[in-house]
C-alpha cells in the first residue's frame, strides 16, 4: 500500500484548489491531488467575469462592497448567509487587484484600469474580465504562481473516498490513474475543491469531468449535502451541445426574440429586460417554449448582429468562435439559437452553522468552491460572483489554516486501520463490478441525466419530483449491479467514469429529494404548485443525510440580520 | 435506416508491447463530433479505450488528436464534415506505425498527438511538454499585494498580447517538424509562452530579458526552422511561429 503523508491535501486543482494551495504551500508541506492537469480544470471554462466593487467605470463610481453584498443577497433570494456574502464582497476589490499583481491580463479601460461590464442582477458595471475569456486567464495566472512557488501536484490522481477515524479526517483514498495503484494521502487536513456536479443533468454547460467527486465521498462519511435542490440553469446555452453563451453576450447589448420577433424579455421583467437575474431570465425562455413561443419548440434566438463586426471581435471573440464551430452560426451575421441548461450548483457539501466559513461537520475537512455550500448564492448565483467565491475563499482557507496549525490526529494504529478498511472495501466494489451482469454505467448514466432534465429542469411539480425520486431510487439498485471490468487499471477511464457515476446517482437523488422537500418556489426552485416563496416555513437551508432507513431531511438556520428580507423583484 | 461511420483507431494498452488498429461502426447522431463518438465506443464497445477529455468546448486543451492525419481538438471537430473539411497546407506526415491500413474515403482515423510518447492507447506522456513550459519560467515574479488600485495598462497594451493569452496548452503545435527531429526542442508552445510575457509591457525590462535569455538556448529558438506548421494547426489563433519570429527578430537585433 502506497502512503504519501502531507500536512494538508487539497482535492481539485481549478481556481479554488490552486488558491488555497498557493496560501498553505508557504509555510506547510501540501499536496494537490487531481483527476486532470491543473489547466484542464472548469474554472477555465468560466467566459464573463469576476465581480468586485472597484468603480473603474464613470457609472461605477459609487459602486461599493455594500451594494455588492446586498445585491447578492438580493438576487441570492435571500438564502444566502449574509456574513459571508459580506466578507466575500468586501474581499472581492482586493482579491482582483491581487490576480492583477500576480499577471492576470484583464481587459483595461482607456484609463489604464482594469475593465467593468454589467451583468445580471447587478446595481453597477462590476464584473471585471479578460475577454469573454476571463476563467481560462485567471486559472493559467493561479497555474504560473503555483509553478513559481513549486507547489506539489499529483496529477491524474481520482479521489475515490475519504478515511476518517470517528469524527475526524485522516486522508484519502485515490486511485493513481497512470499507474493504476490505489494511493493513500494522509493527512489532518483534508481539503475538497472538487468543483461543481452538472453532469448529473444531460444538458448541462458543465465539462465532462464535473461529477461531484468530492460530494460523493463526503457524503458517505455522513456529510450531509446542503441546498442541492437549488441548481443554476443558465438560461443562454448553445442549442444541441449545451455550451455556455456568456452572459456577458447580454451585458453587452445582446437581445433575446421568440419565434414570432418578440422581445418577451420587455414584459417579464420591465427594468432589468435581458439583465435579470439568470433564474428569471431562463424561466421566461423555458415559457415561451412551453407555450408555442420557441424556435423548433426549443430555443430561443439570441441576437448580437445590431452590435456590428467590430464590436462582437473584440468583446466577444469566444462566443462568436463557439457559436461559429458548435452551431455552425456567426453571430456577426445572425442570431445565436440557445435555451436554458443546467449551468451551476448553488448547493454542495454542507458547511457547519457555528464554524468557519467552508468548515465541514466532520473534523480537519474543509470544502471550498462550487462544491462547498458556504452559502454565499442561497437559491440563485449572479454572474460573476463564482470567480469571485473560488479565489476569495481558497485564500481564506489557507489563512486560517495556518493560523490554526497542524491538528492532533488520531493514534496511527487507528489510522492505518482505517486506511487498509477503506482499500479493501474498494477492492471489493471492483471485484464486485467485474462479476455483476447487470447494466453498463452507459445506460444508468444517459438515464440518470434524463430524467434530471425532464423531472427535475427550470420548472418543477411534486408529480414529476416524485417519479424522479423514484426513478433515481431505482437506478441506484441497478448501479448496484452495474458491470464494468475493473482488471486493467492503467489509465482506465471506463473505471473512472462508473466512480464518477457513483457520486452523481447520490447526488442525482438527493436533488430530486430536496426538490420534492421544498414546496416553494425561491431563486432557481421553482414549483408550479407552490408558486410563491414561503418565508414562515422555508427560509431554511436544507441538509440531506443517508441513514439506514434511506435519506433523511433536517435544516439549518440561516445567517441573516444585515439585510431586511424583502419580496423579489426586478 | 439509421446512418453509421466507421472509425480505425490506434490502440496500444499501457501493457502491450505493441500497436494496432481496431475498427469500430457507431451509430451517427446530428451535430456528433469526434468526442462524443469515442465516447460512443467506450461506453459501448471497449470501456479500457483511453483518450483525454474535460470540457467538451475547446477551452481546456485535453483532447487533441490527430484525426484523418491532421492534429486537432478532438471535441470541436464535426463527424459528419471531416473528410469535406479543409485541411491546413503543407502539413508534416505523421506516421504511428508503419502497418497502417486505412481506407482513407470511409473510415475516420484516429491516432494520438504527434511526437510524444503513447502511455496507453490515444492518451501521450505530456511530462516533456510541462517540463520544458517550466523551464521557460512563464510567471509574473513581482510581489503580490492587494491594495487598490491596481497596476495599470494601456488598453492596446494589453490587447496586443491578447492572442497569446488564448493558448489552451494542448499540444497539437508540437506536430512541428523540429520536435520531430529534436525530443530536446523546447517546442511552439513554450516559447509563445514565453512571448506571452515577453510582450507584456506590465513586466520589467531586466525580467523581460530573463525571459529571452531562456528561449534562446540553442534548443529553443534558434532551433526553429520556420515551417510555421504550429500557426496552421494552432486552434486559437495563438500564431507561436509568429511569436518565434518576433523573438528572433529581437534576439538577431542584440547580437
Amino acid at each position: 500500500m502506497r502512503v504519501e503523508e502531507f500536512d494538508a491535501v487539497i482535492v481539485g486543482a481549478g481556481l479554488s484548489g490552486l488558491r488555497a494551495a498557493l496560501e498553505l504551500s508557504s509555510k506547510w508541506k501540501v499536496a494537490v491531488v487531481s483527476k486532470v492537469h491543473p489547466v484542464r480544470s472548469h474554472s477555465g471554462a468560466a467566459q464573463g467575469g469576476i465581480n468586485a466593487s472597484l468603480g473603474n467605470t464613470d457609472v461605477g463610481k459609487e459602486d461599493s462592497p455594500e451594494k455588492h453584498a446586498y445585491d447578492t443577497v438580493y438576487g441570492s433570494d435571500y438564502l444566502a448567509d449574509q456574513d459571508a456574502v459580506k466578507f466575500m464582497c468586501e474581499e472581492a476589490p482586493k482579491i482582483v487587484v491581487e490576480f492583477e499583481s500576480m499577471g492576470a491580463p484583464f481587459s483595461r479601460l482607456e484609463s489604464g484600469l482594469i475593465a467593468q461590464r454589467p451583468f445580471g442582477g447587478a446595481g453597477f458595471p462590476r464584473t471585471c474580465y479578460a475577454g469573454d475569456r476571463t476563467g481560462h486567464a485567471l486559472l493559467h495566472t493561479l497555474y504560473e504562481q503555483c509553478i513559481n512557488k513549486n507547489v506539489n501536484f499529483f496529477d491524474e490522481f481520482f479521489l475515490i473516498d475519504l478515511i476518517k477515524v470517528n469524527d475526524t479526517i485522516t486522508g484519502i483514498i485515490s486511485l493513481d490513474m497512470t499507474s493504476g495503484e490505489l494511493v493513500v494521502f494522509r493527512s489532518g487536513y483534508v481539503i475538497l475543491a472538487t468543483g461543481g456536479f452538472g453532469r448529473t443533468y444531460t444538458r448541462s454547460t458543465n465539462a465532462i469531468i464535473n461529477t461531484g467527486d468530492g460530494v460523493g465521498a463526503a457524503f458517505r462519511v455522513g456529510v450531509p449535502m446542503q441546498d442541492c435542490e437549488f441548481v443554476q440553469f443558465h438560461p443562454t446555452t448553445l442549442y444541441g451541445t449545451n455550451i455556455l453563451i456568456s452572459e456577458g453576450a447580454r451585458g453587452e447589448g445582446g437581445l433575446l426574440y421568440n419565434k414570432d420577433g418578440e422581445r418577451f424579455m420587455l414584459q417579464v421583467a420591465p427594468k432589468a429586460k435581458e439583465l435579470a437575474p439568470r433564474d428569471i431570465v431562463a424561466r421566461a425562455i423555458q415559457t415561451e417554449v412551453r407555450e408555442g413561443r420557441g424556435i423548433e419548440d426549443a430555443y430561443v434566438h439570441l441576437d448580437l448582429t445590431h452590435l456590428g463586426d467590430e464590436r462582437i471581435r473584440e468583446r466577444l471573440p469566444g462566443i462568436r468562435e463557439i457559436s461559429i464551430y458548435f452551431a455552425g452560426v456567426d453571430p456577426i451575421e445572425e442570431p445565436i439559437p440557445v435555451q436554458p441548461g443546467q449551468h451551476y450548483s448553488m448547493g454542495g457539501i454542507a458547511t457547519k452553522y457555528d464554524g468557519d466559513f467552508c468548515e465541514s461537520t466532520l473534523n480537519g475537512l474543509y470544502v471550498v468552491g462550487e462544491t462547498a455550500c458556504i452559502s454565499v448564492h442561497g437559491a440563485n448565483r449572479l454572474g460573476g460572483n463564482s470567480l469571485l467565491e473560488t479565489a476569495v475563499f481558497g485564500r481564506y482557507i489557507g489563512r486560517i489554516l495556518l493560523e490554526k496549525d497542524l491538528p492532533t490526529l488520531p493514534s496511527i494504529e487507528d489510522t492505518e486501520e482505517a486506511e487498509k478498511e477503506g482499500i479493501a472495501e474498494i477492492e471489493d466494489l471492483f471485484k464486485k463490478w467485474e462479476n455483476n451482469t447487470g447494466k453498463k454505467p452507459v445506460d444508468i448514466r444517459e438515464r440518470m441525466g434524463d430524467v434530471l432534465d425532464k423531472f427535475v429542469g427550470v420548472y418543477r411539480t411534486e408529480k414529476e419530483l416524485e417519479n424522479a425520486y423514484k426513478d433515481l431510487c431505482e437506478l441506484q439498485e441497478e448501479f448496484e449491479n452495474v458491470s464494468i471490468s475493473t482488471t486493467n487499471r492503467k489509465f482506465n477511464f471506463g473505471v473512472v467514469r462508473a466512480l464518477e457515476l457513483r457520486n452523481m446517482l447520490d447526488i442525482a437523488e438527493v436533488t430530486a429529494y430536496a426538490a420534492l422537500w421544498r414546496k416553494e418556489s425561491r431563486g432557481a426552485h421553482s414549483r408550479l404548485d407552490y408558486p410563491n416563496r414561503n418565508d414562515d416555513e422555508y427560509l431554511v437551508h436544507s441538509l440531506v443525510y443517508r441513514t439506514e432507513e434511506g435519506l433523511e431531511l433536517k435544516t439549518k438556520p440561516v445567517k441573516l440580520g444585515i439585510f431586511e428580507v424583502k419580496e423579489r423583484v426586478y | 435506416m439509421e446512418e453509421k461511420q466507421k472509425f480505425l483507431i490506434f490502440r496500444k494498452g499501457p501493457n502491450d508491447a505493441e500497436a494496432r488498429y481496431e475498427r469500430y461502426e457507431i451509430p451517427l447522431r446530428k451535430g456528433m463530433t469526434i468526442l462524443e463518438a469515442l465516447f460512443y465506443i467506450q461506453d459501448h464497445y471497449d470501456s479500457t479505450l483511453a483518450f483525454r477529455y474535460a470540457c467538451r468546448g475547446a477551452i481546456c486543451g485535453s483532447c487533441g488528436l490527430t484525426i484523418d492525419k491532421y492534429p486537432q481538438l478532438a471535441c470541436r471537430t464535426q463527424v459528419s464534415s471531416i473528410k469535406t473539411a479543409k485541411k491546413p497546407p503543407k502539413l508534416p506526415e505523421f506516421n504511428f506505425a508503419d502497418f497502417l491500413e486505412w481506407d482513407e474515403q470511409n473510415e475516420i482515423l484516429i491516432e494520438p498527438l504527434p511526437n510524444m510518447k503513447v502511455v496507453a492507447d490515444l492518451v501521450v506522456d505530456m511530462e516533456p511538454f510541462w517540463e520544458f513550459y517550466k523551464e521557460v519560467q512563464p510567471y509574473f515574479i513581482r510581489e503580490w499585494n492587494d491594495i487598490a488600485p491596481e497596476s495599470t495598462q494601456d488598453s492596446k497594451d494589453a490587447k496586443s498580447i491578447e492572442h497569446l493569452i488564448y493558448c489552451i496548452l494542448c499540444g497539437l503545435c508540437w506536430s512541428c517538424p523540429v520536435n520531430a527531429s529534436n525530443d530536446r526542442y523546447l517546442g511552439p508552445t513554450a516559447i509563445a509562452k514565453g512571448y506571452r510575457f515577453i510582450a507584456d509591457t506590465r513586466l520589467s525590462e531586466k525580467h523581460r530579458e530573463d525571459i529571452v535569455d531562456r528561449v534562446w538556448k540553442d534548443d529553443a529558438v534558434p532551433s526553429c526552422e520556420q515551417f510555421f506548421v504550429c500557426n496552421r494547426v494552432c486552434p486559437r489563433g495563438v500564431r507561436p511561429g509568429t511569436a518565434i519570429k518576433h523573438v528572433r527578430d529581437k534576439w538577431s537585433k542584440n547580437e
